[in-house]
């Protein structure tokens, strides 16, 4: 069950760049939150800003051209982004932990999968006494994790180089990476995009477990909606650098509120072989020149007066739903 | 039609000058290759309209006065005066010319087949034809181009000219090289591909699919050249095997004004500052280059 | 059916490497008729993105035959005819790498009329006009524009209006909308289903998306290391998959409602890696991985059988005539 203490919120945050043509305002007012244990999914199309997103939490923005104009993001209450270096070294090394979604850019290629591993998992383990742990009990939780992630001969694999292995393989190496850290909070960037679907399966199964077991929380950005509904409790739903509507996973896939959310479920093909819709007319928005209100309204059929003037709020539209649409304007949140 | 056609080119004029002002406000944020482009276009003009700008444009005729010679740099004489007394910063001014002019028709000559026996051989890669392409420019590439290059004017007779020629025949393998490297890789994407499934001729594939692929590449090399050039060019210059005396290339002023080292120092030193300053130019400009053709990602 | 516009048969196709024979493709048959969307399906190393270059002609296959409306086509391209360069089409995966980055539009556009003296001056802009109006792109903002400048799914729109600048009757769509998102996806499928119509093509469509392939394909043929492992009308083989890795297949896709959820087969029974296309494994080349294993499997290679008209599959679970009384 869910703590209700959140451990990571991001309130309102904004995220601009500055490039030859201007200044692209790309997150405007994103405002989500992670409570204990919990999974929580980020859901977007390509250029909505969720990486930039995940990238803020970690503070790995490419400082110029990006700039955070606004907003906060908190762990525990203590604000990532005005937090001095070393508690963030801190903060990188024992609380959060990312998975990517190309294994090759996250590994070294010229160290051993079993000399990366062994260095995360000397750093952060310890005896019960709290002190480190001898070359052999290292060498047992390498094995261990590799094992976990439900990699075939975990022994041979340590000394493999991350060339020598498929794209499944280096995507179990990193997560078993990831989740042997003391880390609370796992961050999956697009985790299982490239791999073949029996693969990615297998893998988003495991993953579902260890982090059951460990009870980490995780943030899951994709944009996989079949992937997002196994894997996590609640999801945020990203438009063009702000967040579009929120509640539990299932409800809201089966019944979404919002006409983005709600063009976006049409447009994807159902095994049940009741065709392809339209998909959503127009294109993302230019962020040099963003429409003015809500983003989305261009481009939706339910466009009315109101929606070009001003960004519409939140508003409830469910049992813990909520729709960032004038439409349901009659329940404020 | 017509509207539309006219509409349709004012779109792409304006989709050019939008991609040039792109390319230099990457260029212009690098304040020395701003620094170099601005010495370059100085030396350009200064090149061209050196009959009107030298105080003395008859010193780079033959010319002689023995009084006038040998004296310190003075306001008559900026840079001061050689041993039979022309103005050294006259013949500077009218050396630039032959110093561009040696750099412009070397790589002209030289780039083109370069690069066409280049896009060649990657393209046919694995094929006899890139065999007996590669293996007559590595032959060329073992030769240090210094060496070539003076034992083929020292072959032919020393004049501008063959000069140029034999410059020309020192470069062309480097594009050669670097062309083929890009041409081999870049017949693997699949607009190259797609270009070969459509039937379009060879000819097309390497000079309108492969080729404008290679520019930035090239132009970059072609920039950074020119200094190297006109270096090779003062250097035969200054051994007696190229621009003969009485005129005044660079390489041969230096040459003359060796020989009094270091009593009258301004008739080496102003000539080899003069040659550094270009080489400079152009290398950082061609710094400035390699930044403007570099994918960015945002 | 009718004279198929495309048949394989026995294609084949290996690649001799340092390390082994890449048998990408083994013998596999099948036929289209006209008009027909033949899904091809599998994971990597399936060979299916080789059988696609075998029929456009990027490879020609080892042993076997291509034959398109009967004649025999197994040859790479340059050894074509231009008819049929014409005739057949492919459109690739990759928007980024497909389309000229130096060219503007209209050049790329320009190409496959040039090239086949089509149209020249000013009928081949008036027809580049048209072919981009076709996907939905208005020309006068895209015939100048670079490829880099425009969206992922706009720059797969204009590879699909030059697949279609030479009036082609027959399509490869290799993997056309696996690298776009969701909503790009649907606008371009049903741009794809109402060209075919309005221009007669026949599709051969290359995925590894199985709810994309239901709505789009007629017949489903599924791929693992090479050989074909199963092949039928689409309806049959989501209702009744019979190949253990169709099933397997099948089971693993991300689904979003609880509808589809119960229509999938058993939930999770994928397992095992996939093993190279170097080192097959012997036998029945699944056998390494299959829940239904049997004793034979691995020494024996299935052979295809009909199992239901138009339905065929390739496994010692539904032995034909001659494995059955051996």
């Amino acid at each position: 069950m869910p703590n209700s203490l959140s451990l990571l919120e991001i309130r309102d945050l904004h995220v601009g760049f500055r490039i030859f043509e201007g200044h692209l305002r790309v997150l405007t007012g994103v405002t989500l939150a992670v409570h204990e244990g919990e999974r929580v999914g980020l859901v977007g199309e390509t250029g909505c800003g969720k990486t930039t997103t995940v990238k803020s939490v970690l503070r790995v923005l490419p400082i110029p051209p990006a700039r955070v104009t606004g907003g906060e993001i908190l762990y525990r209450g203590r604000d990532i982004l005005r937090m001095h270096r070393h508690a963030l070294h801190v903060l990188r090394r024992e609380e959060l932990t990312a998975i990517f979604q190309d294994p090759l850019q996250s590994l070294n290629p010229v160290f051993t999968v079993g000399s990366q591993l062994r260095d995360i998992v000397r750093d952060s383990m310890r005896t019960p006494e709290g002190k480190s742990l001898s070359r052999r009990e290292i060498e047992a939780r390498c094995i261990q994790a590799l094992e976990e992630t439900g990699m075939p001969d975990p022994e041979r694999i340590m000394s493999n180089y991350p060339i020598q292995l498929s794209g499944g393989m280096r995507q179990r190496v990193c997560i078993a990476e990831a989740l042997s850290t003391t880390a609370r909070l796992l961050l999956a960037d697009e985790p299982t995009t490239n791999l073949d679907v029996t693969i990615q399966d297998q893998i988003l199964r495991k993953l579902d477990r260890l982090v059951d077991q460990k009870g980490s929380s995780v943030l899951m950005i994709t944009h996989s909606m079949g992937v997002v509904r196994d894997l996590t409790q609640r999801i945020y739903i990203m438009y063009a650098g702000s967040i579009v509507e929120t509640g539990p996973t299932r409800q809201l896939l089966a019944s979404p509120k919002h006409p983005y959310t709600q063009g976006l479920m049409a447009s994807v093909p159902r095994l049940t072989g009741r065709g392809v819709s339209e998909g959503i007319p127009g294109r993302i928005p230019n962020y040099l020149a963003p429409p003015s209100g809500c983003r989305f309204h261009p481009r939706c059929p339910h466009r009315m007066p109101e929606c070009s003037v001003e960004v519409p709020p939140m508003f409830d539209v469910g049992a813990d739903q909520r729709a960032a649409c004038y439409l349901y304007r009659r329940s404020p949140s | 039609m017509q509207d539309s056609t006219k509409a349709n080119l004012l779109a792409a004029w304006r989709q050019r000058k939008r991609n040039l002002a792109h390319g230099w406000y990457k260029f212009s944020r690098n304040p020395l290759s701003v620094i170099g482009l601005v010495v370059l276009v100085l030396i350009v003009l200064v090149a061209i309209f050196a009959p009107y700008i030298a105080p003395y444009p008859g010193h780079a005729k033959a010319y002689t006065n023995f009084r006038e010679a040998s004296q310190a740099p003075s306001a008559q004489h900026f840079f001061g005066t050689d041993r039979i007394g022309r103005d050294i910063f006259s013949r500077i001014l009218f050396g630039y010319r032959f110093s561009l002019l040696i750099g412009v028709v070397v790589l002209g000559l030289g780039v083109a087949p370069g690069v066409i026996l280049g896009l060649i051989a990657g393209y046919r890669r694995g094929t006899w034809v890139e065999v007996v392409i590669m293996r007559v420019t590595d032959v060329f590439l073992a030769v240090p181009p210094l060496v070539l290059a003076l034992a083929i004017t020292a072959m032919l007779t020393p004049n501008l000219i063959n000069q140029m020629m034999a410059i020309a025949l020192v470069w062309w393998p480097w594009y050669s090289r670097l062309v083929f490297s890009l041409a081999s890789s870049l017949r693997n994407e699949y607009f190259v591909k797609e270009a070969e499934l459509t039937g379009a001729s060879q000819a097309h594939i390497l000079f309108r699919e492969i080729l404008p692929n290679c520019f930035a590449p090239i132009m970059t090399k072609m920039t950074l050249d020119m200094g190297l050039v006109i270096l090779i060019e003062s250097t035969l210059s200054f051994v007696g095997l190229g621009v003969q005396p009485p005129k005044p290339a660079l390489g041969t002023m230096v040459a003359e004004g060796a020989k009094r080292l270091p009593a009258e120092w301004w008739s080496t030193i102003f000539p080899a500052l003069a040659i550094v300053i270009v080489i400079l130019a152009f290398n950082l400009i061609g710094d400035g280059l390699r930044d403007v053709f570099a994918v960015e990602d945002v | 059916m009718t004279e198929p516009i495309l048949e394989a048969r026995g294609l084949t196709k290996f690649f001799p490497t340092k390390r082994g024979t890449v048998r990408a493709v083994d013998a596999i048959d099948f036929q289209m008729a006209p008009g027909d969307t033949l899904g091809l399906v599998g994971e990597s190393g399936s060979g299916k993105t080789t059988t696609a270059q075998c029929v456009v002609g990027i490879y020609a296959p080892t042993t076997g035959d291509i034959l398109f409306h009967g004649q025999s086509i197994g040859a790479t391209a340059a050894k074509r005819g231009k008819d049929l360069k014409r005739e057949i089409r492919i459109v690739f995966q990759d928007p980024g790498s497909s389309l000229n980055p130096k060219r503007t539009i209209k050049q790329i556009l320009a190409t496959p009329l040039a090239v086949h003296r089509m149209a020249s001056g000013r009928e081949q802009l008036a027809r580049i006009g048209a072919l981009l109006e076709r996907v939905e792109l208005p020309p006068a903002e895209y015939l100048y524009k670079h490829p880099q400048s425009i969206g992922g799914g706009e720059k797969q729109m204009v590879a699909i209006a030059r697949a279609l600048a030479t009036d082609p009757s027959f399509v490869v769509l290799d993997e056309p909308t696996s690298a776009l998102d969701v909503s790009v996806q649907a606008k371009i499928i049903n741009l794809l289903l109402g060209l075919q119509k309005e221009m007669g093509l026949t599709y051969l469509f290359i995925t590894h998306d199985m709810s994309l392939m239901r709505n789009v394909a007629s017949r489903v043929a599924i791929m693992y290391l090479g050989k074909l492992s199963e092949i039928a009308n689409t309806a049959d083989f989501f209702q009744t998959p019979l190949h253990p890795y169709t099933k397997m297949l099948l089971s693993s896709i991300p689904v979003v409602s609880d509808e589809e959820e119960s229509l999938k087969p058993a939930k999770g029974i994928s397992r095992g890696e996939i093993p190279s296309p170097v080192n097959i494994p012997p036998g029945c080349s699944f056998h390494s991985r299959c829940p239904s294993r049997l004793d034979v499997c691995d020494k024996i290679d299935p052979g295809t059988v009909e199992v239901a008209p138009g339905h065929v599959v390739r496994c010692h679970l539904y032995p034909s005539q001659r494995e059955a009384s051996a």
